[in-house]
């Protein structure tokens, strides 16, 4: 995409360019000559069509031609499946390389990987098995076919038992498969759970991807612990040379760049472009001077107003704000002496005015985010159920709030809340992560709500987001959850009594039962139920106030087809093999 | 670079000529005291951009901190006018959530002032005393103290500023404690040259000869003689460390929200230089505002305390 | 003159090793590396977790696990850092060079302008032109080198608009790929070094212009110069043979003790542009509260600005007849 005139032409242009800069000593006219000429229409039907927009025929893209994305972190470990692996950007750079069963849309659903399989089913109920027929053509670029043995070597390392040294991201559902088997020369897949697993398309997905156990047998003995880790590490210190996707790995300069090439060996449709670029930008701030300077072609940042506006004054480049799976909430530490009255903790989140909060800090480049009512889904999801706003909370209505402090016993002394004892109600602390604006914004909002009703919150910021919750040095906390695709084993991980993401120690016996018993259902919209009857519970328990989904933002040029947001944890490259260049 | 402090200190004439010429202007009589201070303002006055500067400079602190007192919304006030660009209602205009960025930025000022002036007075006193102590004792002392000083001053202070700066959790004063802790070094060079020049005059030898303890020698003469290399010292340093201070928040190791510096100010906003200027722009101007006229001011007071200077330096 | 500087950097390394300790402490108590596992949604197994403690060393006391790394180092061995993967020895070592590449050619680039300004402010004392050098040094001087850099970032897409090509670039060091010969890749590196270098010269070269400015000055009322014209020598002349090559002599000096704030600078510079060098090498490090990493830079930051004083040192000898090494 580069211009390149006579070598002679640019070094003059160069000097030139030194000297100017020199002279003009940051005179910085911004904008150039790129008035009106924006076009910028590429994701115009986004909305509408999330999985299908700006998408063009194989016929009127250009064979070859290379697109440079920017990607936020270096990678500095290749096995998606460790926990030191388990990142963003890593999953990104390696989705056009690694095969999965389930892979999750635009439309932040998921479904199954067709490049992979012919089938994925449940067969059996009881106990529960899952068949998988892997397509007869698939194969490792080294010309391995892809089978059984992957799915066996993955659930072996995975299941927290055959590897106990394995320092893996998750053992969720692994743990409860009773054993993986193989038959048809290794294409067909039957897995067979001890104990029901809802979320069982969450095992393979695209988030944790097949390694190719041939390999991994070459780095040491998988009917062994130790052989199973040297394997699993192996895979994590190594950059990928093998290949069951649409591209391979051509070469990887660290805290650089990450380059991919076409996988001569990938038997479903050729893919267009000769190269893709990975370009490793560290600082989001830096990536619109990247994109408007045409060094990179695609951006996906965190957005943040001036972001956007700066993006959207760029001629020829197209973006969209998409909403994603990530969701912003307010925590009560149930552990702080005063939060353990319910009275007090419904009145301060009634008292936040979301939209206002909304309005605020997101609301600022997008009108598409809206307030969120639950704690599980999100409104694009199945399941998704309003159960905060008959709680009122995040109305902002200060009267109902004040209310609801009165019939508990709470009195107004001056500007100050009077507990029912006759204590004043003890300063409290909000924390959000450091650096980041939008948080902070929230974080002042809430204080300011909360004053209202005669209580004091101080707003700091914490730099280690993870040992301030697991130490419970707060009394408020604002932060994100991931809502995954796959629901039941996070909800049990999050609200039920003792669990690790359950950083407030909430315990509501029901609510315990419930999601215990979702997560261990064979009907999908049995669980769903169950989860959102649990979540009524918990709204009016006022433990956790959802406030919106987090927006996604993706930048591209407008010559690029194919290329389209996804704000799952997929990411936009979730189709990397159907990018290309229109022609002309 | 934030921390060329070498470099700026450097022109002091210490460094290419030695302290002897600066201590030539001592009187050896103690009543004239009192004339030399008359004399050093005297020379001051004459230099006009110094004086320009200092106005200038009391302005700001004024504005910052009387001003932003007076000033009709608070730090912490959310205004209801988002994004606004500047207005009569407000003059730097406003950001996201509706904070008026003119307090802000008053605020901002204050902070980035207050960590300054303490880093200078920190490292000033701890640099005199280190100093004056090698200069004075000289022997292994000397090659101890000054070895110390010497490797502080080689190694990249901004970045070991932001190894020890993480520890602070961006309270201001602490800030300014880890600055100041490595920026001592360049006041205790210039102090100790001082003193090993005058360690040698005839007033020095007369106090010891009368029977004074070398503490009552260091403070009661060799200090206060050293003091305009200090002073001059002193302010340059209050330059330098707004620019530190400015440097550490923009990477994320300085102050921190809610409070606010003028470095913070940028960082947060740079994203902000082609879609609303004024919250890029405004703390950056404030932040060469101060550090020029503090040059300017140490400019104005190295010619006056040291008037043989003048015709090398503008 | 070389005896002393070996005498004087015998002297310092005890000092500096002192001085590792209390880093190190101040690292080391900063924060836990391990919290950044628990904020994983889900949280890894207990096991996961455990073995990354006892990785990390975070099992042992602190003043055991300095005199291991203290010991280690002396084998080469940096220690173990938070990214399991990473070689911190290598890591370091190939990220310096890019500072290094960065650092020197600004320092080139500054000490070329700054003689330049400071000798013709000096020849031209009180003119026109001398005022306007000392107003952009004064400036410069008290400018923050981001906010700086951000604004020549944007300069720098106006003249690649301007001139309706991508000649200047504000992102890393060189383009992955490069089309053409070697030319090209001439060009595309130098297109990459432009607006960094200039962001890092310009706060040392306005130093450095006002102290050039000062010794030149200096020199030229001095009373050989005066003696030499008298003695009907050239203007010229004199200002080459005698005035300009004592007046540099002090600003070597200068220089390499400026290398130390001139790295600290590079810090802000690479990452505003995005190098992927040793400054950002130490940020990351310290974000990550990677002990190991964080000592490895301040090791060999230490060793770089010490070899690079002795070569000053040397230098100072070549241009100051009057040392000579025996």
């Amino acid at each position: 995409m580069l211009r390149s005139k006579s070598g002679a032409a640019r070094a003059a242009a160069l000097v030139a360019g030194a000297a100017l800069v020199l002279s003009a000593c940051g005179g910085g006219d911004d904008g150039g000559d790129g008035d009106g000429a924006q076009t910028g229409q590429i994701f115009a039907e986004c909305d509408a069509n999330p999985n299908e927009c700006n998408s063009a025929p194989a016929d009127q893209l250009q064979d070859g031609g290379e697109v440079t994305m920017a990607l936020e972190k270096d990678i500095a470990n290749w096995n998606l499946n460790s926990s030191e692996g388990n990142v963003f950007e890593t999953g990104m750079a390696l989705k056009g390389v690694l095969p999965s069963t389930f892979v999750s849309n635009p439309d932040l659903k998921f479904a199954m990987n067709e490049d992979v399989l012919e089938s994925a089913e449940q067969v059996n109920t009881n106990p529960q098995t899952i068949e998988y027929k892997i397509k007869q053509e698939a194969v490792w670029s080294d010309g391995t076919p892809i089978s059984a043995e992957d799915f066996i070597y993955i659930w072996k390392t995975q299941n927290g038992r055959d590897c106990p040294d394995c320092a893996v991201a998750t053992t969720a559902g692994y743990d409860q498969v009773r054993s993986v088997e193989g038959s048809d020369n290794g294409k067909t897949v039957t897995v067979t759970y001890e104990k029901p697993f809802t979320d069982w398309q969450q095992l393979w997905e695209s988030g944790q991807p097949i390694y190719p156990a041939h390999i991994a047998k070459q780095h040491g003995d998988l009917n062994t612990p130790q052989g199973l880790k040297s394997a699993f590490d192996w895979f994590g210190a190594n950059m990928p040379t093998y290949s069951g996707g649409p591209y391979k790995i051509e070469d990887f300069q660290k805290n650089r760049s990450l380059t991919l090439v076409p996988n001569e060996r990938w038997w479903g449709e050729k893919p267009k472009l000769d190269r893709i670029i990975f370009r490793i930008i560290t600082d989001a701030a830096q990536e619109p001077t990247a994109l408007q300077n045409n060094e990179v072609q695609i951006i996906y940042p965190q957005p943040q107003v001036d972001l956007v506006n700066q993006v959207r004054n760029i001629p020829n480049v197209s973006s969209y704000v998409g909403l994603g799976l990530t969701w912003e909430h307010f925590d009560f530490n149930l552990d702080t002496p005063a939060l353990k009255d319910k009275a007090l903790r419904q009145a301060l989140f009634t008292a936040v005015d979301r939209q206002a909060l909304i309005d605020g800090t997101v609301g600022q480049f997008t009108d598409k985010v809206e307030p969120l009512n639950s704690n599980n889904f999100m409104p694009q999801q199945e399941g998704y159920e309003d159960v905060i706003s008959e709680t009122g909370q995040g109305s902002g209505n200060i009267e109902k709030a004040k209310q609801i402090l009165t019939d508990a016993g709470y009195k107004q002394q001056g500007d100050r809340l009077m507990a029912p004892n006759g204590q004043p109600v003890p300063e409290l602390s909000i924390r959000y992560t450091t650096g980041n604006q939008i948080r902070q914004d929230s974080s002042e909002l809430f204080a300011q709500s909360a004053k209202q009703l005669g209580v004091t919150v101080n707003v700091s910021p914490t730099d280690d987001l993870g040992g301030t919750l697991e130490s419970g040095e707060y009394d408020i906390m604002l932060f994100a959850w991931v809502a995954s695709p796959y629901p039941f084993a996070n909800a049990v991980q999050n609200w039920t009594t003792g669990q690790g993401n359950n950083f407030g120690n909430y315990s509501n016996p029901d609510v315990d039962r419930l999601l215990n018993e979702a997560a261990a259902a064979t009907d999908r919209q049995d669980a769903l139920a169950k989860v959102n009857e649990a979540n009524r519970i918990m709204a009016q328990d006022a433990y956790v106030l959802p406030l919106y989904q987090k927006p996604t933002f993706i930048a591209a040029y407008d010559n690029l087809a194919n290329v389209r947001n996804n704000s799952t944890l997929d990411g936009p490259v979730y189709n990397i093999g159907e990018w290309g260049i229109r022609q002309g | 670079m934030p921390d060329n402090t070498n470099s700026d200190v450097s022109p002091v004439p210490t460094r290419t000529s030695g302290p002897e010429k600066r201590t030539r202007v001592e009187r050896e009589f103690t009543v004239a005291e009192r004339s030399q201070a008359q004399l050093v303002l005297r020379r001051f006055l004459q230099h006009k951009l110094a004086v320009g500067s200092l106005i200038v400079l009391i302005l700001i602190i004024l504005l910052a901190f009387v001003g932003g007192w007076l000033w009709k919304y608070g730090v912490e006030d959310l205004t209801g006018d988002h994004s606004q660009p500047p207005s009569w209602e407000h003059p730097f205009g406003t950001d996201a959530i509706g904070h008026d960025s003119f307090a802000q930025v008053l605020r901002g000022t204050q902070i980035s002032i207050g960590i300054a002036v303490l880093v200078a007075l920190f490292a000033t006193i701890v640099g005199t005393i280190w100093g004056a102590v090698a200069g004075f004792y000289r022997g292994w002392v000397d090659t101890v103290l000054m070895r110390v000083a010497d490797l502080v001053l080689t190694l990249p202070l901004l970045a070991v500023a932001a190894v020890l700066g993480h520890n602070t959790q961006g309270t201001w004063w602490l800030i300014a404690v880890v600055i100041a802790g490595l920026y001592w070094a360049y006041v205790s060079r210039v102090a100790r040259g001082v003193v090993l020049s005058l360690r040698e005059k005839e007033f020095i030898e007369a106090a010891k000869a009368l029977g004074a303890t070398d503490a009552r020698i260091i403070f009661r003469h060799l200090v206060p003689n050293a003091l305009g290399s200090v002073i001059v010292n002193a302010t340059v340093l209050v330059a330098i460390a707004i620019l530190i201070e400015t440097s550490l928040s923009f990477l994320g190791f300085g102050v921190r929200p809610p409070d606010t510096s003028l470095g913070l100010l940028v960082s947060q906003n740079q994203t902000a230089v082609s879609t609303r200027p004024w919250l890029f722009y405004f703390p950056g101007l404030f932040i060469i505002l101060i550090a020029l006229t503090i040059n300017f001011i140490g400019d104005g007071l190295r010619d006056a305390f040291d008037p043989q200077q003048t015709k090398v330096r503008a | 003159m070389l005896a002393y500087s070996l005498r004087r950097l015998l002297i310092s390394v005890p000092i500096f090793i002192a001085s590792t300790f209390v880093v190190f402490l101040m690292a080391a108590l900063s924060g836990n590396p391990l919290n950044r596992l628990l904020a994983i949604s889900p949280p890894p197994p207990p096991q996961t977790i455990e073995a990354e403690r006892v990785r990390l060393h975070l099992d042992q006391p602190i003043f055991e696990r300095y005199w291991n790394w203290l010991t280690g180092l002396f084998r080469g061995d940096f220690g173990p850092s938070v990214e399991s993967t990473m070689d911190i020895g290598n890591e370091v070592m190939s990220r310096y060079l890019v500072t290094l590449r960065l650092v020197l050619l600004a320092m080139l680039l500054a000490l070329i302008l700054a003689i330049i300004a400071g000798v013709v402010s000096a020849v031209k004392q009180y003119s026109g032109i001398d005022y306007t050098f000392t107003f952009i040094g004064f400036l410069f001087l008290a400018m923050p080198t981001f906010w700086f850099a951000i604004l020549l970032k944007e300069a720098g897409i106006s003249f690649n608009n301007a001139v309706g090509e991508q000649v200047l670039f504000t992102i890393g060091d060189s383009s992955v790929y490069v089309a053409g010969g070697a030319w090209d890749k001439v060009l595309d590196t130098a297109g990459h070094m432009v607006l960094p270098t200039i962001s890092l010269a310009l706060l040392s070269f306005a130093a450095w212009s006002r102290f050039q400015r000062a010794a030149m000055l200096e020199v030229l009322n001095s009373d050989y110069v005066r003696l030499a014209r008298a003695k009907g020598l050239r203007r010229g002349q004199v200002m080459r043979k005698h005035a300009l090559r004592t007046a540099l002599i002090p600003l070597t000096t200068v220089t390499a003790l400026d290398l130390g704030s001139i790295i600290s600078g590079a810090v802000v510079t690479e990452t505003v542009f995005q190098w992927q060098g040793a400054g950002t090498f130490l940020l990351e490090a310290i974000r990550k509260d990677d002990v190991y990493s964080i000592m490895a830079w301040l090791v060999i930051s230490a060793t770089v600005i010490i070899v690079l004083n002795l070569v000053a040192d040397l230098l100072y000898g070549v241009l100051d007849p009057r040392i000579r090494y025996a």
